[in-house]
């Protein structure tokens, strides 16, 4: 019950987690088409922005200026590098961020290091919200779901009930519509691509007191992001919420499970000959948790590649 | 034609006569150059010629190492007879099974839909990996000794070496004579039209795989190569970098073109071995001169020297030397001056700096280029700035002027040449 409870708490908060990071990606690829291989930079920049920034004047202004910094780095890569090479198509762009997500970690290398940075929470934030079983529950983690939460209602606000995000909506469905009724759609795509790494970037130096900062957290979190957004269907927001919570949730049991295919099959009588051919059969689901999801991208990917929320196209 | 023939001819014979006299760590570059290029050529099988792009690559590379380590191992406990020089065979063979079999669900998609199947394969290798100790030996990995054969011992890396030439000429020819054939232009066509391919009855899902297949082979060759050349391998092996670099080796090379990636593998394998033993942000340059190539060169530094040989009756030679002497020189002075902030930084923001200027109080003047830098003077940071500025200023003003000139031919191939996966699909 402990392990069930607990696991559920700490998996929805790293689901909303994912969730900050996946939001700006599937949003740019629903629009722009383009799949954003450094967009999981954008978070890694944005803990380390506000680790500095946090140790230049406090928390709270690393908080709000790092996201602030990241969206305009994203900004000036939209405006300056993708649509600079737009016309050679979809792949090229791709490439070019495959690029740059190297050139980030590599920056970030060259300034900070090749090891993590002591970027913590505050002390003021860093209490006990409640006991479960006799274990003190970090506030902390409520506070980064809070802070998931907060962000996905804002967006969905803005998306659905302003005119603003009226015209992003347009201009993700009918580019050329939106711009012939007199909508700059290259500065929505480039608003787009700016508050997605933006929304990265607030991931980031939320989670980066938290959680490690290093210069492999883009790495990391950036395969499982591509998880989530495949999953959760390519440019949709509720799906990749959804796929988000999902693999969040299962990350987090998986850990504590110790499940094999040997266990499995012996529901079929099978067990004593899986135990004897050993090898995949008898590897526990704690060990090959960092598996599963891979293995889910993949059938989704096979067996239907517009996700769980994602149009049929 | 006859000079690229005659040009080749002279590349092998250097290969083969030169190593003898080069030290240890160059041979084992040289290794690593060429297992690199071969790579490289595999991948473009798929990319350059089939336009299908792979993120994991690594998969199919690491396998065949795998592979070859574990009959490598059977040999030294004299299980097997197998000769130690046709161990890539192993590595082919597995390559071309795990090829087949994941192209046949990667080939389903296309477009960054394929690229996403082949991203999630490599990375569930990679997560299994280490925790699947009887195949691939936990996270130490499996070792091996390379057993004598044939009269060889391998035994010294020069052995080594002759072997792996041997081998990467052998796959590169047999790559190269795969575009002559017919199926081999089945597979460009697939590339540029895969519709009409359909149409003009051809399976296009079957030929997609075998295409995937025959990469994957190569790519296993490759790995075996490395395996037998380290005589180990873990898991790190299927890790994306690895998957990266070859993309970033073919796309500097010029996907375009059947050597463009092979030379650019090899000579960026040797930058590598001669920057990183300077800097540590070798990787940075290497990342950086690839997004500039796909900035300004999209189809590869191949690509520049492909358009400039296909043009060379219509181009105004004569006048295109001047701006290109001055482009050359911009562009030196361009790298003189990031080098030097760079280089600069790495100083100024390593430990032991970060460390002196805790301990003492002070930020001490700092050596790089033989002379000595005070961090806070005006003349430290102008010293690469001025050359950086004056030749970005000079790059943008000749490039109009090359520009101008490339125009002036008249001639209706003086677009750039089509760009291969230009027609990539972002949508399934």
């Amino acid at each position: 019950m402990e392990f069930l409870i607990v696991s559920t708490m700490n998996g929805v908060i790293y689901g909303m987690l994912l969730f900050m990071v996946s939001a700006g990606l599937t949003l740019i690829f629903g629009m722009m088409g383009v799949l954003n291989f450094a967009h999981a930079s954008f978070y890694m920049l944005g803990a380390y922005f506000a680790y500095t920034l946090s140790g230049l004047f406090n928390f709270w202004v690393g908080l709000i200026v790092a996201p602030l910094l990241v969206g305009l780095i994203g900004v000036l890569v939209e405006r300056y590098m993708l649509r600079r090479i737009h016309r050679f198509g979809h792949a090229h762009e791709l490439l070019l961020t495959f690029g740059l997500a190297f050139i980030f970690e590599e920056l970030v290398k060259l300034f900070y290091g090749n090891y993590p940075v002591n970027y913590r929470m505050p002390d003021s934030l860093n209490f006990a919200a409640f006991n479960v079983f006799g274990a003190d529950y970090p506030f902390y983690r409520i506070f980064i779901g809070l802070i998931a939460v907060a962000m996905f209602a804002l967006l969905l606000i803005l998306l659905t009930r302003t005119r603003i995000g009226l015209v992003v909506r347009g201009a993700e469905r009918l580019p050329q519509m939106a711009q012939a009724l007199g909508h700059n759609v290259p500065l929505v795509f480039m608003g787009v691509f700016g508050t997605g790494a933006a929304l990265a970037g607030l991931g980031g130096a939320v989670a980066g007191a938290f959680f490690p900062t290093n210069p492999n957290m883009a790495l990391e979190l950036g395969v499982i992001v591509f998880v989530v957004v495949v999953v959760g269907g390519l440019g949709s927001l509720a799906g990749s919420l959804i796929a988000s919570v999902l693999i969040g949730v299962f990350s987090s049991f998986a850990v504590g499970l110790h499940w094999t295919l040997a266990g499995a099959l012996s529901w079929v009588g099978l067990g004593g000959w899986a135990e004897g051919v050993g090898g995949l059969l008898t590897l526990p689901l704690s060990s090959i948790s960092g598996t599963v999801p891979f293995l889910l991208m993949l059938i989704v990917l096979l067996v239907r590649p517009a996700g769980l929320m994602g149009s049929k196209n | 034609m006859r000079y690229r023939f005659l040009l080749l001819a002279l590349l092998v014979v250097a290969l083969v006569v030169v190593p003898p006299f080069l030290g240890l760590g160059w041979q084992y570059t040289l290794v690593n150059a060429l297992i690199a290029a071969l790579f490289a050529a595999a991948f473009n099988l798929l990319m350059g010629q089939g336009g299908m792009l792979s993120f994991g690559h690594a998969a199919y590379y690491g396998l065949g190492a795998f592979g070859v380590l574990h009959v490598m191992q059977l040999i030294e406990y004299g299980d097997s007879r197998f000769p130690t020089v046709l161990l890539p065979l192993v590595g082919g063979l597995i390559g071309l099974v795990s090829g087949l079999l994941a192209g046949f669900f990667a080939a389903r998609r296309s477009g960054v839909y394929f690229a996403l199947v082949t991203l999630a394969l490599a990375q569930l290798l990679y997560s299994l990996a280490p925790h699947w100790s009887g195949m691939f030996g936990g996270e130490a990995g499996l070792s091996s000794m390379r057993m004598p054969s044939l009269g060889l011992d391998f035994g010294s890396n020069l052995q080594v070496y002759y072997l792996t030439l041997a081998w990467t000429l052998v796959c590169i020819s047999l790559l190269y004579a795969y575009t002559l054939t017919p199926f081999g232009r089945l597979t460009q066509a697939l590339r540029d039209n895969e519709q009409r391919v359909r149409f003009m009855g051809y399976n296009a899902h079957a030929t997609k795989v075998l295409v995937f297949g025959i990469s994957a082979m190569f790519a296993g060759i490759a790995g075996g190569l490395t395996a037998i050349a380290n005589e180990t391998a873990n898991y790190q092996i299927f890790n994306s970098h690895v998957s990266a670099q070859v993309v970033l080796h073919t796309f500097i090379g010029g996907s375009a073109l059947f050597f463009g990636p092979i030379i650019g593998a090899a000579v960026i394998t040797v930058f590598t071995f001669v920057v990183s033993g300077v800097t540590h942000s070798w990787m940075l340059y290497l990342g950086a001169l690839f997004v500039l190539v796909m900035l300004f060169a999209p189809n590869g530094i191949g690509g520049v020297i492909q358009a400039h040989v296909q043009r060379r009756d219509s181009l105004p030679w004569r006048r295109l030397v001047a701006p290109y002497a001055v482009a050359t020189g911009a562009l030196v002075l361009v790298a003189l001056g990031t080098v030097f902030i760079v280089q600069s930084l790495e100083i100024v923001f390593s430990e032991q700096y970060r460390a002196a200027v805790a301990r003492t109080g002070q930020y001490a003047d700092y050596s790089l280029f033989g002379m000595k830098w005070a961090l806070f003077s005006p003349l430290t940071w102008l010293t690469p700035l001025l050359p950086l500025v004056a030749g970005l200023l000079l790059l943008r003003r000749t490039a109009a002027r090359i520009r101008e000139l490339w125009a002036g031919g008249g001639d209706p191939s003086a677009c750039p040449p089509k760009v291969p996966g230009a027609t990539l699909r972002s949508r399934a």
